[in-house]
């Protein structure tokens, strides 16, 4: 039974909008963190998690953003979702952990027991509740969540070393060049309030060391050996590799889905996965093509209550339509995100794409992406205010904002 | 006398440079755009601009108070809910254009350089006592554009050709206007196009005149014909304020250094180069052809040619940036790197060459 002293914090990091460019056309309209992923802003889906968790006392969501960039929504979600998130602009940049530390003040204000970090780019089920058990059954100061990868992709990642028994960190390494461990760090996890007292000993080490190397200007242009301000404390490289092995950090497994949300293309996978999702956890979300009024559904299938769909269009699978959006007759949808107010005309088809805001696809017409979410031109992108004019053929091609395609186009970047 | 400015959309094909501001205010010859029509229009006595927009009003106005104080010109913006076309916004302006005093006003195309001959024009429009004026200019290849067929010795205009097959005439519409308000009359307020159904209408009335602009012209609404453009108005300037160009052994032809820029020792700068405030130009750094915006840093032996350079971005010792390469606001090309035409979106550094012509988001 949760007793008072058993309050949780989580805290979200949801980055900033300079540094991650990985993610145009469409971070050009929108923060990252506000993109729909089955019909639900990517950072709806922790947050969601987080309410699973008992005793949650507060949700922080800490970035680079400007406040107003969040204000609407922080609001939003607390009213819809019955729990406090407030939304906390970093105001330079000092590493996930230094800024975890840099609002201790506010993270410690409830006196919580625990404190969960999320990165609000990760696709995954935020096994959280059972996380946290395991977590207080290991009594370490922090447990990471990490899932098993193949071993080609395992560099890509944190890898991990852990003890197959006790499931403590043994190791942790970052990006490394030669293989480690299939084992890698999902950049979820749970610490107890001792963590900021193990942020603050780094900053004393750091103060503690003359800092008197002397580097060549070739060297001193070479980011990997940049002298790192003081206060700039990477929670991966600075606190879990230091302390692996000394029975302070813990690991908990997690063998469903998981995937980081980089670039657009991943954000059209990542639909995907929560849609399928959605089939266990909020299936009256998905659309059912039982109807035979409404438009034939296959798959996974999400339409917002506003959006219209003409009966003989047909959706699906892994389609996500947002508010607003006219699919006209005969339209066929398979593997997209449709945002809103997009119009598709008669007859048109649109396969692994994104259709950005208010952009209208021509009747007949064809938008399609080969497919591959990790290429760069392996999904076709559209972004706001797109026209694709009638039986216009656009394939893996991505298009930026207020343009008007009047003939067809193969992997082309249209600025 | 007012004057209205068709500023129009999203200056697309000007991106990466327009994803960071609206075209008007993109920099050329180190000063906005469209502060070179402004204070050509100021110097012939024109009192108010309105400025036809449909985008991104907040950051013109802002723009504009700044500049309304410093030019003593009254600045205003007239705003497309939808899109008009090229006559259009002429409709939607009428109030702003219209003083009672029976005046004409000017309209400009935004993208347009040229020497802005003003004062010629209004004489000759005076002089004709026709309802319009336009200004033509000669090109090589006509059958681009809308040819402007006209009588040679009087200037009055007989027809308009879009693209003719067949030569017809060499002068195209320069997008340089002269109207009495009474064309108001005869342009409804939804999209037309000034071109295709104003005009017309007033040649057949025997009232619309061309006058063929004296030197240079060139719509500068993208890249290559921006680089174009640069030339012939650094030219222009040689003839005209020659003591505005730089001299000296470091200089090459037709230099335009900004006062508060900086330029190292042993570097060698032009044909055809503006360098704007703020500017660093390390030694031993080759630029022809090129602009270097606001508050860029050049490194060391660097060479840059045929290139714009997007405010405070900075180019790496070395390296070499040639071939329409576009680099967006805020982008740092690394050391030692090459890039043969890289179109560059704002934000990002260049940490390996590109060895052809390829956009970076």
């Amino acid at each position: 039974m949760g007793s008072t002293d058993e309050r949780v914090v989580a805290v979200i990091m949801v980055g900033g909008p300079t540094k991650g460019t990985r993610f145009r056309p469409l971070s050009l309209n929108v923060p990252k963190p506000l993109f729909p992923l089955a019909g639900q802003p990517m950072v709806h889906h922790p947050i969601s998690a987080c309410r699973r968790i008992p005793n949650l006392a507060q949700i922080y969501l800490i970035g680079f953003y400007e406040e107003r960039e969040f204000a609407l929504y922080v609001s939003s979600i607390s009213n819809e979702l019955r729990v406090p998130v407030r939304y906390l602009r970093e105001e330079k940049p000092r590493g996930s952990a230094g800024g975890l530390y840099s609002f201790r003040d506010y993270i410690l204000e409830d006196n919580p027991s625990h404190i969960f970090l999320l990165n609000c780019d990760v696709c995954c089920s935020f096994p959280l509740p059972e996380m946290l058990d395991a977590h207080k059954i290991y009594g370490g100061m922090g447990t990471v969540l990490v899932i098993k990868v193949s071993a080609e992709s395992a560099h890509q990642f944190g890898e991990l070393v852990a003890d197959p028994i006790t499931k403590e960190l043994l190791h942790y390494t970052e990006k490394p060049e030669t293989f480690v461990s299939e084992l890698i760090n999902c950049g979820v996890y749970v610490f107890t309030p001792a963590i900021f007292a193990a942020i603050q000993d780094v900053f004393m080490q750091r103060r503690g060391k003359a800092e008197l190397r002397r580097v060549t200007s070739f060297e001193a242009l070479q980011s990997a050996t940049k002298s790192i301000p003081a206060d700039y404390v990477r929670l991966d490289q600075d606190i879990l590799s230091p302390l692996a092995g000394k029975k302070e950090l813990y690991t908990y497994e997690t063998l469903d889905f998981w995937e980081q949300i980089k670039t657009p293309g991943m954000s059209l996978k990542c639909s995907a996965l929560y849609l399928h999702q959605f089939r266990y956890t909020s299936p009256h979300l998905l659309a059912s093509g039982n109807n035979t009024k409404r438009a034939a559904i296959t798959g996974d299938v999400y339409i917002h209550p506003s959006a219209k769909v003409h009966p003989t269009a047909k959706i699906g699978p892994n389609v996500s339509i947002s508010a607003n959006a006219r699919i006209g007759a005969g339209a066929r949808l398979i593997s997209c995100i449709i945002l809103d107010d997009v119009e598709i005309l008669e007859n048109a088809v649109v396969i692994h794409a994104i259709v950005g805001w208010k952009s209208s696809v021509g009747k007949w017409s064809r938008v399609q992406g080969g497919g591959d979410y990790n290429a760069k031109l392996g999904v076709t992108i559209l972004g706001e205010s797109v026209a694709v004019e009638d039986e216009v053929v656009v394939i893996n091609s991505i298009v930026l904002p207020n343009k008007t395609l009047n003939g067809s186009v193969q992997e082309e970047i249209i600025l | 006398m007012k004057a209205l400015i068709l500023v129009g959309g999203f200056g697309t094909r000007l991106r990466p440079l327009t994803l960071s501001v609206p075209k008007p205010l993109v920099d050329f010859a180190n000063k906005p755009m469209i502060l070179h029509q402004i204070e050509a229009l100021k110097d012939v006595g024109v009192t108010e601009v309105v400025l036809a927009i449909n985008y991104q009003p907040e950051v013109m106005l802002n723009f504009l108070k700044e500049f309304e104080t410093k030019l003593g010109i009254k600045i205003t913006c007239s705003q497309e809910t939808e899109p008009l076309g090229t006559a259009g916004p002429l409709a939607l302006a009428r109030d702003q254009l219209i003083d009672g005093s029976g005046d004409p006003f000017f309209v400009l195309n935004s993208d347009v350089i040229s020497e802005y001959p003003f004062e010629e024009l209004i004489q000759f429009h005076k002089s004709h006592g026709g309802e319009g004026t336009i200004m033509v200019t000669k090109v090589d290849e006509p059958s681009k554009y809308g040819v402007v067929v006209m009588e040679e010795e009087t200037g009055k205009v007989e027809r308009f050709v879009e693209k003719p097959k067949m030569f017809v005439g060499n002068k195209i519409n320069a997008g340089i206007y002269l109207l009495n308000p009474s064309v108001l009359d005869r342009i409804q307020l939804r999209p037309t196009s000034i071109e295709k159904e104003v005009f017309p209408q007033i040649a057949a009335d025997q009232r619309l005149f061309a006058m063929v602009l004296p030197g240079f012209w060139m719509d500068i609404g993208q890249p290559r014909d921006y680089i174009t453009g640069l030339r012939l108005y650094l030219t222009s300037l040689r003839k005209k304020s020659p003591s505005k160009l730089s001299t000296g052994s470091h200089i090459v032809g037709n230099v335009l250094v900004h006062e508060s820029a900086v330029i190292g020792e042993g570097c060698l700068l032009g044909p055809d180069v503006a360098i704007g405030p703020g500017c660093v130009v390390e030694c031993g750094v080759r630029l022809s052809r090129c602009t270097v915006m606001r508050g860029v840093r050049i490194k060391k032996h660097a060479c840059i040619s045929n290139s714009i350079i997007g405010w405070h971005s900075t180019v790496g010792q070395w390296a070499r940036v040639e071939n329409m390469t576009i680099l967006g606001e805020d982008v740092h090309v690394c050391d030692e790197i090459y890039s043969n035409g890289g179109v560059v979106l704002p934000h990002k550094e260049i940490k390996s060459s590109i060895l052809k012509p390829e956009i970076v988001m």
